[in-house]
């Protein structure tokens, strides 16, 4: 059997699986409403949570870019896995005071806490509609980021015989078909078995990044013969970007959309809970052996750079796929896994998308059936614009993930900061927003990514942060002196 | 019956917390000097072995710190959150 007919096939039982999951989904939806089409009715089970929780968070970008981060940047880039554990960490600071809100008030979007938190505060629609505007950014450029992988690992995965463009635009076509007619259900549903293929795959990646090579050490050695500094002990400019990249994922990921979305969705705070202390585990599963495996890429593709670097999972499987069709098929398992991963992060994002806009964006009601509607047009309409737009990627997967990170965490003190703090008032913390957005998106634009190894998304926080409590505590001093 | 967690689950989780933050410190390499030629460790450079050890602590003590939190289910279990 030749790899491309052997790839063909998997796709195309993997494609008839997401498909059957899609319509029995759409068979035990219980109503129209946003709460059982954005959330299943709030019913997700531990099992289901935990995996749909995994999936979402380890994406294309994880599987892809990060090895491809490895690769250019050697074993400094151990950071994610501490980075990607700074979530679960970094949840403790939202979850046991949001989650009860959710569920006594029927929260269903993001911005159903800002309309809770900030009622009719003159500058609380302004700062929903700022929040808001910044996570649909946020969830365009991820949904964008999971297109440009879907296609390469569609490449892939059939040697060839889907091309990039046809990659996108037939699994965008999927993972929208399921979305729609099965909502949160499919999209919880599709990423358990997508969670498990990624494990299964990631595990099977495992195995040959520590076999094929003879080992860790000689891996390490290799390194360090071909690439010195990817060795070697990272200086202080490094390790500013370390911390920097701790807190940029950390913060910025508790505000994702999807991620909120899941805290409002699970059957029981005790579910959550032991969700959440399983899912602090996984970047040993996932973001550990993918940094292993762009490491591993150093000494075996030499000279691969920039958008390119994003490539060296599926040139690395490629080579293990020749020699032998045993290794022909777990190989094929990789690339499927890796395909779950951004399909199950794609389907997330595209939920949360159409919620967003709809609620958040344009002020639709949470308990109409025809916000629903509008949600899944808008979708729609937002998958068919990214995808065009993916058929020509400019930028490295990585650069992606902190571009969407440095415009999201400017979102924290809305949340985080308005959760524990009473003070926190909503024109404060709209012009805050709107500082550390401009300074972020400005030092973006004029080519400046990092000062001294800070993220400007970080440094921008710092701004927010500032303004915001300076303007909470002025509000609150003039209100005094009124009464 | 009110379900807020006893003072020693409160503290407990404080401390894991605070411990994960020392751990997260240790876990960058900022006291070690960037000249230092690495010794291999596990078959990882000894700088990147900490880090891994550092992250598998903090995998740890975060996932007691979850089973110790208490997440209530209705808002008034909780004190001073939101409106």
């Amino acid at each position: 059997v030749s790899a491309a007919t052997l790839g063909v096939t998997v796709l195309v039982l993997y494609l008839g699986v997401l498909f059957a999951i899609g319509a029995a989904a759409h068979r035990a939806r219980r109503d129209d409403t946003p709460a059982d089409h954005f959330l299943a009715s709030r019913g997700l089970g531990l099992p289901v949570l935990f995996l749909t929780l995994y999936a979402t968070a380890y994406s294309g970008n994880s599987l892809l870019g990060y090895p491809g981060e490895a690769y250019r940047r050697g074993f400094a880039f151990v950071m994610a896995t501490g980075f990607m554990m700074a979530i679960v960490v970094v949840f403790h600071a939202l979850v046991p005071r949001l989650r009860p809100l959710a569920v006594a008030h029927g929260f269903v979007t993001p911005g159903d806490w800002i309309r809770h938190r900030f009622g009719a505060e003159p500058g609380g629609t302004a700062l929903r509609l700022g929040v808001a505007l910044l996570m649909t950014v946020a969830l365009g450029n991820f949904l964008l980021a999971q297109l440009v992988a879907m296609g390469h690992v569609a490449h892939q995965v059939t040697d060839g015989v889907v091309p990039y463009w046809a990659g996108v635009v037939g699994l965008a076509a999927v993972v929208l078909f399921y979305e729609t007619v099965g909502g949160m259900r499919a999209v919880a549903w599709t990423d358990a078995a997508q969670g498990v293929l990624m494990l299964v795959g990631l595990l099977a990646l495992l195995g040959w990044v520590l076999g094929d090579q003879g080992g860790l050490a000689a891996t390490t050695r290799a390194v360090a013969a071909l690439r010195p500094a990817a060795v070697a002990v990272p200086g202080p400019r490094e390790c500013a970007n370390w911390v920097s990249s701790i807190a940029l994922l950390g913060l910025a990921s508790v505000v994702y959309p999807q991620a909120i979305q899941r805290i409002y969705a699970a059957r029981s705070a005790t579910v959550l809970r032991r969700a959440l202390a399983m899912m602090t585990f996984m970047p040993f599963a996932t973001t550990l052996v993918v940094t292993l495996a762009g490491i591993a890429a150093i000494p075996r593709l030499e000279h691969l750079g920039g958008v390119e670097a994003d490539t060296v999972v599926p040139r690395l499987l490629a080579d293990w796929a020749a020699t032998g069709p045993a290794f022909a098929v777990l190989a094929a398992l990789v690339l499927l896994g890796a395909l779950a991963a951004i399909m199950s992060t794609a389907d997330s994002v595209l939920l949360s998308f159409g919620s967003v806009v709809a609620e958040d964006v344009f002020d639709w009601p949470r308990e109409d059936p025809r916000t629903t509607q509008f949600g899944r047009r808008i979708a729609a309409g937002a998958m068919a614009a990214l995808a065009l737009l993916a058929l020509s990627p400019q930028l490295t997967l990585w650069r992606l993930i902190e571009l969407k990170m440095e415009l999201l965490i400017q979102c924290v003190p809305a949340f985080l900061g308005a959760i524990h703090w009473r003070m926190v008032r909503a024109r404060a913390a709209c012009a805050g927003l709107v500082a550390g957005s401009a300074l972020a998106a400005g030092a973006v634009l004029a080519g400046v990514p990092r000062l001294g190894g800070i993220h400007v998304g970080v440094l921008g926080l710092g701004v927010n942060l500032l303004v915001a409590v300076l303007g909470s505590l002025g509000e609150g001093a003039r209100a005094s002196s009124r009464e | 019956v009110s379900r807020a967690p006893g003072p020693w689950r409160r503290r407990t989780r404080a401390v894991l917390l605070a411990l994960v933050g020392v751990l997260y410190g240790l876990s960058i390499p900022w006291y070690r000097s960037a000249a230092a030629e690495p010794r291999l460790v596990l078959g990882l450079p000894d700088w990147v072995a900490v880090a891994v050890g550092c992250y598998a602590a903090i995998a740890c003590l975060n996932a007691l710190a979850w089973l110790l939190t208490d997440v209530p289910d209705a808002p008034d279990e909780i004190d001073g959150a939101g409106r």
